[in-house]
C-alpha cells in the first residue's frame, strides 16, 4: 500500500528543479523529485588520469556522441547516449542535442557565465516589431535575479550597459591586463562596451542544483528524491482533467510504476518538458508546445596573437583574463542586415596557441608554437536566434528510445538573420583586434548546428494570451492551472544571454507563486 | 576388547544423543557451497594488483588499412610530425598502428575519408614523382602537402577537397602522438603540447538491458559463434 502522498510532483533535478524543490519544501510543501539518471559520485564513478591510459588516447570514443561536439574520452560517460535516446531531424537541418540526465542535470557541468536578460529581450517586439514581447519585464524578475546571484555566488563588475544590468555580485576588482585594456580601447570606435565577466562562483568550485540548492531542500525534511525514474507521461484524473501524477519506467529493471500528486512541475529541461508534454497531449489547446525553438549561435570567432607578448616576453601585466562585449548592434543605432544582436566571449591567455592556428607541420610548427606561446587572444560569438514559428520540435511516431517513449523529431534551421549576424561578429571582432595591434591567425562565420550551446529555449513560451502562448507569466500552463514549466522552455525570446540565471530566477518566481496558490488552496 | 577401543565406544553411546539432540533444537545452517563463500575476502584492505597500459610493451596489430595505405600513413606521419628536440615523433608513438584501430573502429564517413586521403596521397605522388608516397623525400612530400595546409578554428576544419583530409590527419596524428606513454614520458616546454589529463568518467550505473549499450553490443560469449565452431556448449542463461 503507497504510504506517500506528494503535494507536488517535480520532474528534473537540475538548475530548474532544483530550485523548485529548494522553494516548495522551504514553505512546507511535501515534493517528490524524479530523475531520469543515476547520481554521479565522484569518489566512485571517477578517476584521474592521462589520455594514453585510455582506449582512445583522449579521441572521443567512434561512433558515440556524434552531436555531442563537447565530448571527449574523458567525460563521454556524463553525456546522454544517442542510442540510448535518440532524436531525429532530416540531414540537411542537423540538432546537436546536448543532454545529461545524472542527479543534477546539466547544472553539473555548465559554463557558469551568469548574465540578467534586459528590458531589450523582454520588450524586443516593441523595439523591432518582430515575435512577442515577455508578459514580464526586467523589474518583474529582479529581485529573484538578484537572490539567484546571491546564491550562486556571481563574480562581475557594475560596469554594464543598460542591455547588460548590473545584480548583485561578488565583486571584480582585479585589474585588467594591458592587452584586454588595448582591446577595450580600440573598442570605442566601434561603439563596442567591454565588461569583466560574470560567472558563478558557487560553493567548494561547484555551481549546481546538488550543492546549492538540493541540500536546502532535503533539510527541510519535505524532499523525497528517486534516481533513474524515466517518465513516461503524464497522468489525467479522469474527473476533473487535470494533471495528477505520472508514469515513469524504472531505468535499470524496466519496473513499471507510477506516482501521484496535487501539482505537477516540469523542469526536466527544454527539449524533455516539451517531449512530455506532447507525449502525454497535455497543455496544448494553442497548439504551440514544440514552437519557437530557439537557442543562441555559437562557434564563429576570431583567434588573435598579441604580437608584444611573443617569444618567451608574456608577462601577467600584459597578458591574461576574459572579458564580456555585451550585445551592441541595434542598440544605439539599427542594423540593416540583421535584427537583435551578439555578445562575444573575450580571453587573453597566457598558455600555448593551439597548433591549428597555423598552415604549418614539422619543425616550422613547432618553431611557431614557441614563438607565439603566451601571446594567444580570442574572441567568440553568442548570438541571439529569432524565434520562428517553423522551428519547432514534434513527436516522431516512428521511432522510440530504449523505454519504448516516442522521441522528438528537430526540425530547426538558422536563416540569414543568423548569419549576417555571425559574419558582422566576425568582421567586427577581427577590426577591432586588429586596430589594437593584434595578428588575425585564424577565423570563422559557420555557426555550428542549431543546439550546440546547450541554451535551448522556447517550445512552451509564456505570455498572457492563452491562444498565442503556452505558459502564463507565472510559468502556469494556461490549460491547467496545477501544471507549471520553469525550465527553459518558458522563454518567450533567447537573448544573446547565457539561459541559466533566468531560468533559476524564473523557477523561483514561479515556485513561490505556486507555493502562495496552494496556501490559498487555490491549487 | 582393547581397553582404547572401550573407552572410545562408551563415550561415543553417551555423546551420541545428546548430539541428535542438539542438531534437532538449533537447526544449523547448511554448510557454504564452497571452503569460502565467493567474495567475503574482498575487502578496502586488499592489495590492488599494478597493471600497465600496452603503450611500448605490445604492438597494435593492423587491421584496417591495406599494406599500401599503413605505408602512406607512416610516412605521411613522419613528415608532418617528425621526432623534435628530445620529444617523439608520430612514428615513435606508435601513431600510425592506433590510428589503424581508432579509424577502423570508426563509422563510414571517417574511414573513407581517411582511405580516400590516403588513396589520393598516393596517386598524386605516383603522378608527380612516379613512385609511391612511402618513398619521398622529404622536399617532393611538401612539395604535395603544404598547399592544402591551412588554419582553422575548433569544430570547423577546411571543407575543401583535400585539405579536409590533410588538416584533419594533422590534428589526428598530432593529438595521438601528444596524448601518447612515449610523449608524455619526455618533459619539455609546454609550447609543443602536453598529453591530456583530466578526470576520467567511468560508466555510471550503465543499463544493462539497452540494446545498443556497450555491454550489449559485445555478444555473449556461449552465442557468439556458430556450433560448428565452437567447442563451448549452449546452455540456458
Amino acid at each position: 500500500m503507497i504510504s506517500e502522498t506528494f503535494d507536488v510532483l517535480i520532474i528534473g533535478s537540475g538548475h530548474a528543479g532544483g530550485m523548485a524543490a529548494k522553494i516548495l519544501t522551504e514553505s512546507g510543501i511535501s515534493c517528490l523529485m524524479l530523475n531520469a539518471g543515476p547520481v554521479a559520485n565522484v569518489s566512485r564513478n571517477a578517476e584521474h588520469k592521462a589520455a594514453y591510459e585510455l582506449p582512445y588516447r583522449g579521441f572521443k570514443p567512434p561512433g558515440r556522441l556524434e552531436h555531442v561536439f563537447q565530448a571527449n574520452e574523458f567525460n563521454a560517460n556524463v553525456w546522454v547516449d544517442e542510442q540510448e535516446v535518440p532524436y531525429t531531424f532530416e540531414p540537411e537541418n542537423p540538432y546537436n542535442w546536448v543532454r545529461v540526465r545524472l542527479f543534477g542535470g546539466r547544472s553539473l557541468f555548465w559554463s557558469r557565465q551568469s548574465f540578467r536578460l534586459s528590458d531589450y529581450e523582454f520588450k524586443a517586439k516593441s523595439r523591432d516589431g518582430f515575435g512577442e514581447d515577455w508578459p514580464i519585464s526586467h523589474a518583474d524578475v529582479a529581485p529573484y535575479y538578484s537572490r539567484v546571484e546571491d546564491i550562486f555566488q556571481v563574480s562581475g563588475a557594475l560596469d554594464g550597459p543598460p542591455q547588460m544590468p548590473d545584480g548583485n555580485f561578488v565583486i571584480d576588482d582585479n585589474p585588467w591586463s594591458q592587452s584586454m585594456e588595448r582591446f577595450m580601447a580600440a573598442g570605442k570606435a566601434f561603439d563596442m562596451p567591454v565588461c569583466k565577466q560574470r560567472r558563478a562562483l558557487g560553493r567548494d568550485g561547484l555551481a549546481s542544483s546538488v550543492n546549492l540548492l538540493l541540500p536546502d531542500a532535503e533539510k527541510t525534511g519535505k524532499l523525497t528524491s528517486i534516481a533513474n525514474a524515466v517518465v513516461r507521461e503524464l497522468t489525467l484524473d479522469k474527473n476533473t482533467g487535470q494533471p495528477n501524477g505520472c508514469h515513469f519506467v524504472d531505468r535499470l529493471s524496466r519496473r513499471e510504476l507510477s506516482v501521484k500528486a496535487r501539482v505537477v512541475v516540469l523542469a526536466a529541461g527544454t527539449l524533455e518538458s516539451t517531449r512530455l508534454l506532447l507525449n502525454s497531449k497535455v497543455g496544448n489547446s494553442s497548439g504551440l508546445v514544440g514552437r519557437y525553438l530557439m537557442d543562441q549561435i555559437y562557434g564563429p570567432g576570431v583567434m588573435c596573437s598579441v604580437p608584444q607578448a611573443r617569444n618567451g616576453r608574456a608577462t601577467k601585466e600584459l597578458m591574461g583574463g576574459g572579458a564580456i562585449v555585451p550585445r551592441f548592434r541595434n542598440i544605439t543605432t539599427k542594423s540593416d542586415k540583421f535584427l537583435r544582436g551578439y555578445a562575444l566571449n573575450v580571453t587573453s591567455s597566457i598558455g600555448s596557441v593551439n597548433p591549428r592556428n597555423f598552415a604549418a607541420y614539422g619543425a616550422e610548427l613547432d618553431r611557431k608554437l614557441q614563438e607565439y606561446h603566451g601571446s594567444s587572444f580570442h574572441m567568440t560569438m553568442m548570438g541571439e536566434v529569432l524565434g520562428r514559428y517553423e522551428n519547432h520540435v514534434r513527436i516522431n511516431k516512428d521511432k522510440v528510445d530504449a523505454w519504448g517513449i516516442p522521441v522528438l523529431h528537430v526540425e530547426t534551421k538558422y536563416t540569414d538573420n543568423e548569419f549576417n549576424m555571425a559574419k558582422d561578429a566576425v568582421d567586427t571582432g577581427a577590426a577591432v583586434a586588429e586596430a589594437a595591434g593584434f595578428e588575425v591567425l585564424s577565423k570563422n562565420v559557420v555557426p555550428n548546428p542549431p543546439g550546440y550551446s546547450i541554451h535551448e529555449v522556447g517550445t512552451c513560451r509564456m505570455g498572457d494570451d492563452p491562444k498565442r502562448s503556452v505558459l502564463n507569466k507565472w510559468c502556469q500552463s494556461h490549460d491547467h492551472k496545477n501544471l507549471f514549466v520553469v525550465d527553459g522552455a518558458s522563454f518567450t525570446s533567447a537573448g544573446w544571454q547565457n539561459p541559466t540565471m533566468t531560468i533559476l530566477a524564473l523557477s523561483m518566481r514561479a515556485s513561490e507563486y505556486l507555493a502562495s496558490q496552494m496556501s490559498k488552496q487555490n491549487i | 576388547m582393547l581397553r582404547r577401543d572401550f573407552v572410545r565406544s562408551v563415550v561415543a553411546v553417551s555423546v551420541a544423543p545428546r548430539l541428535l539432540l542438539s542438531q534437532q533444537v538449533s537447526n544449523p545452517a547448511p554448510p557454504p557451497p564452497a571452503p569460502v563463500p565467493w567474495t567475503l575476502g574482498l575487502n578496502p584492505k586488499t592489495p590492488l594488483p599494478q597493471t600497465e597500459v600496452v603503450d611500448g610493451i605490445a604492438k597494435t596489430e593492423q587491421r584496417f588499412f591495406t599494406s599500401l595505405q599503413m605505408a602512406t600513413l607512416v610516412r605521411l606521419c613522419d613528415v608532418l610530425m617528425p621526432p623534435i628536440g628530445n620529444k617523439p615523433g608520430a612514428l615513435q608513438a606508435e601513431t600510425p598502428l592506433f590510428l589503424d584501430f581508432l579509424i577502423g573502429s570508426s563509422p563510414a564517413a571517417r574511414k573513407m575519408a581517411y582511405t580516400g586521403g590516403l588513396n589520393w596521397l598516393d596517386l598524386e605522388s605516383q603522378s608527380r614523382y612516379g613512385k609511391a608516397f612511402a618513398k619521398l623525400d622529404d622536399g617532393q612530400a611538401d612539395a604535395i602537402l603544404k598547399p592544402w595546409l591551412r588554419a582553422w578554428m575548433s569544430d570547423h576544419p577546411p571543407t575543401e577537397p583535400h585539405a579536409d583530409f590533410v588538416n584533419t590527419a594533422h590534428e589526428d596524428i598530432r593529438t595521438a602522438t601528444v596524448n601518447s606513454k612515449a610523449w608524455c614520458e619526455v618533459t619539455s616546454s609546454g609550447a609543443l603540447g602536453s598529453t591530456e589529463t583530466g578526470l576520467y568518467w567511468y560508466p555510471i550505473e550503465p543499463d544493462i538491458y539497452e540494446a545498443s549499450s556497450g555491454f550489449a553490443r559485445t555478444p555473449l560469449h556461449v552465442f557468439s559463434a556458430p556450433k560448428t565452431t565452437h567447442s563451448i556448449p549452449t546452455y540456458p542463461r
